[in-house]
Order: structure tokens, then sequence, then C-alpha cells
């Protein structure tokens, strides 16, 4: 019906927005669609529904549109406002004027800060979210690193197995030294007694041999008589005199 | 001889240190310098001390029978070795810890499957954009404003805000 009825209409009408489907508005949130009840239930739609001049809901158009077209709702909206005014159902007196200056303030302030107070109050709204979703994400973090944390500990007493060996290491380390170092300690007392022997009896024998030496001639010096040392004298100075012949002789 | 020459089990130090809790590093180097100071004491000593040389002492010494009577205590003479006290105790104590660190793991994962709990927890929540405050209450319930003890708004007591 729609598309037999579009060819026809003038090319002013065609430069209007195409209408959607009537329902496709409403579609985001499907309840009682079926026998089965959702849960959790489907999210709120970001938007309401869509409205024209602010006031009447676009379905109200949708509905009208296959017997009227385009212009139907407007032709509509004209003659019951014309009926009303000609036939006094809605008198005219200074309340229209203060309505109409109150209308026109209005829609003015809307038109001109709507968006601006919008977007504070998104911003405002924003700034909560924010803030919630840091919150949970740096509980998420928090628990995740706690996570490692605990296995990483658990890792770490695996290795206490390193620390008993080396004590025991150590020990045995110890006891070997003192072992080796008694032996040493034996061996070394032996040796120094033995070689203290060996050593007194060299000492007493060159001690011997020097007093023997000593005391062999004291007596050959207390033995030569006077007599002796004269005759000893004589015959030095008779091979000195024969020397120094010879002396001379070889000079 | 069994008994004398315990084996030195090879102590991996790197996989140690990797180990080590920076809290107690001080300790672990207190621990390794001693064992690297035993080790350095046990390598200067020789294993057995150098034999007598008895031929020559015999020849040399001239008090009759000092060297044989020597000779005959010294191979006679037994070194004791050092007696082990502490081995046993270093087994209790790692039995000690062998024990309190299964008791340790064994807390450490109750609090992993909690943390793990309460991960999931967050991971499946909804997203705050399409909370009401009743479901803030049941993720959250330290949120839950108590309507039956405070009647009166804010429904928490004001030091709370």
């Amino acid at each position: 019906l729609t598309r037999s009825l579009v060819p026809s209409a003038p090319a002013a009408l065609r430069a209007l927005p195409p209408p959607v489907a009537v329902g496709v508005l409403h579609t985001t949130r499907p309840l009682h669609t079926t026998q089965q009840s959702l849960a959790p239930l489907p999210p709120l739609p970001e938007k309401g529904g869509e409205v024209r001049h602010g006031l009447i809901p676009e379905e109200f158009f949708q509905f009208l549109y296959p017997k009227t077209g385009v212009t139907g709702p407007y032709m509509l909206g004209t003659g019951l406002l014309l009926y009303f005014l000609s036939k006094e159902i809605y008198v005219i007196n200074h309340e229209t004027v203060a309505a109409a200056c109150i209308l026109t303030v209005i829609i003015y302030g809307i038109k001109k800060f709507g968006a601006d107070v919008a977007a504070f109050a998104d911003k405002l709204n924003e700034e909560k979210m924010a803030a919630a979703v840091a919150m949970k994400n740096e509980a998420i973090q928090t628990l995740q690193t706690a996570i490692e944390e605990e296995k990483k500990e658990q890792w770490r007493v695996e290795g206490r197995s390193f620390l008993f060996d080396a004590k025991r290491n150590n020990i045995a380390m110890l006891l070997e030294t003192n072992y080796r170092e008694r032996l040493l300690m034996v061996y070394n007392e032996v040796k120094k007694r033995l070689d203290y022997q060996v050593a007194m009896q060299n000492l007493r024998r060159q001690k011997e041999q020097e007093h023997m030496i000593q005391w062999v001639e004291k007596n050959v010096v207390q033995s030569i008589t006077p007599q002796q040392q004269k005759e000893s004298i004589a015959k030095c100075i008779l091979d000195l005199k024969a020397l120094s012949k010879s002396a001379h002789a070889a000079v | 001889m069994a008994g004398r020459r315990a084996a030195l089990k090879a102590v991996d130090w790197a996989a140690f240190a990797e180990r080590v809790p920076p809290s107690q590093r001080a300790m672990f180097n207190a621990l390794k310098t001693r064992n690297d100071s035993l080790t350095a004491r046990l390598a200067a000593l020789p294993e057995k001390p150098p034999a007598i040389d008895w031929a020559f002492y015999k020849a040399h010494v001239a008090k009759a029978g000092m060297v044989d009577e020597f000779q005959k205590k010294f191979s006679a003479l037994k070194v004791p070795e050092p007696v082990d006290t502490q081995t046993a105790k270093i087994d209790a104590q790692e039995k000690e810890s062998a024990r309190s660190t299964a008791e340790y793991v064994q807390a450490s994962k109750a609090r992993i499957a909690q943390y793990e709990q309460q991960l999931q927890k967050l991971k499946n929540m909804i997203p705050f954009e399409q909370m009401t405050f009743e479901d803030l209450s049941e993720a959250f319930p330290e949120t839950k404003l108590h309507k039956e003890k405070y009647p009166y708004w804010p429904h928490k007591p004001i030091a709370d805000l």
C-alpha cells in the first residue's frame, strides 16, 4: 500500500524523511511476547519514544499515514484548532496571551539551553559511573595480584629443602674439619717429640765435640814447656832467615 | 669410617637465592658466607696427615725402645670422630617446617579460592548502567541502606556519609 502511494505524491513530499514502519520503535523491549518471562529484564532503552514537535508521538503520524499521507495529522490539527476557535469551545481571553508569552519564553529557553543542561546532567552521571567502574576494576586488579602473590609464596615455600640441606652440609663440614684437625694434631705432636729427641742428640754430640777440641787444645798449650818454646822460636828464626834468603834470591 | 664421611649434598645456591623473600635476605647471606668459609677451611686441610718415617727415627734416636714404643702407641691410637649432635635437631626442624608449610599452603589455597570467588563475582556483575539500587545492594552488600534500623533519611549513621 505504502509503495503504491509514494510515486503518486508530489516531489516536495518525497523530500521529507521516509516514514518508518509501525511498531519498530518499541521492539527493543519485548515483554510478554512469549510465555517465558525474561530474567534478568532486558535494560531500558536509552532514549524514549520518538516525538514530533516535542508533544505528539511519532506513532500517531504513522497511524494516520496510510489513510491521509504525510499532511494528514497536520490537517487534522489545523481543522481541530479552527473548529475550537470558531465554535468558541476554546475562548480567547487574557490567559491566552499569557500562555502564549510563557510558552514562547519556555520554548526559547529550552531550545537555547536544553542541550547544555542535558550534557551537564549526563556528565554528572558519567562521573559517578566512571568512579564506580574504576573501583570495580581496581578491586579486580587487587584480587588478581593477591592471587599471584599467594602462588608466588607457595613456590617460595617449596624451596625450604635447600635451607636444610645447606645446614646439614655445614654440620658435616664442621665435623669433618674437626676430625682432620685432630688427626693433624696427633701427627704434629708425635713428630715434634721425635724431632726433639733427634735434635737433642745432635746438640749433645756437637757440644761434646767442641768441648773435646777445646780441652785438647788447652792441654797441648799447657804441655808446651818453656824449653820447647825457646827451641821452637829459634827454629822459627832460622826458618825465617832461610825463607828471606830464598826470597832475596827469587827477587 | 662409614660414619665419618657423610656425603655433602650439592646445594643449588642460585635456585635457593631466587626463592628467598627480600625480608630474609640478610639471614640468607649470613648462611652463605658461613658455608663458604667452612668450605674454604675444609679445602685447606689435607685429608690424611703425612706418614711418619719410623725407619729414620729408629736409626737416629739413641734411646732404646723409645721409637718402638711411640710407633706402637701411634698405630694403636684411635682418634675419636666428633659426635654429631645437631643433625637430629635439623631433621626435627625439617619435619616441623614440612608440617607448618603444609598448613600454610592449605591456608593459602583457601585464600586463593576466596579471591577467585570474589573475582568471578565481580567479573559476572551486570554493568552499572543497567543496575537499579536493589541490584547494587545485592552486588555490594555494604551499600545497603538499613531502612529498619534508621527509618529516616539518610538511612545510615551521619558519620558514614
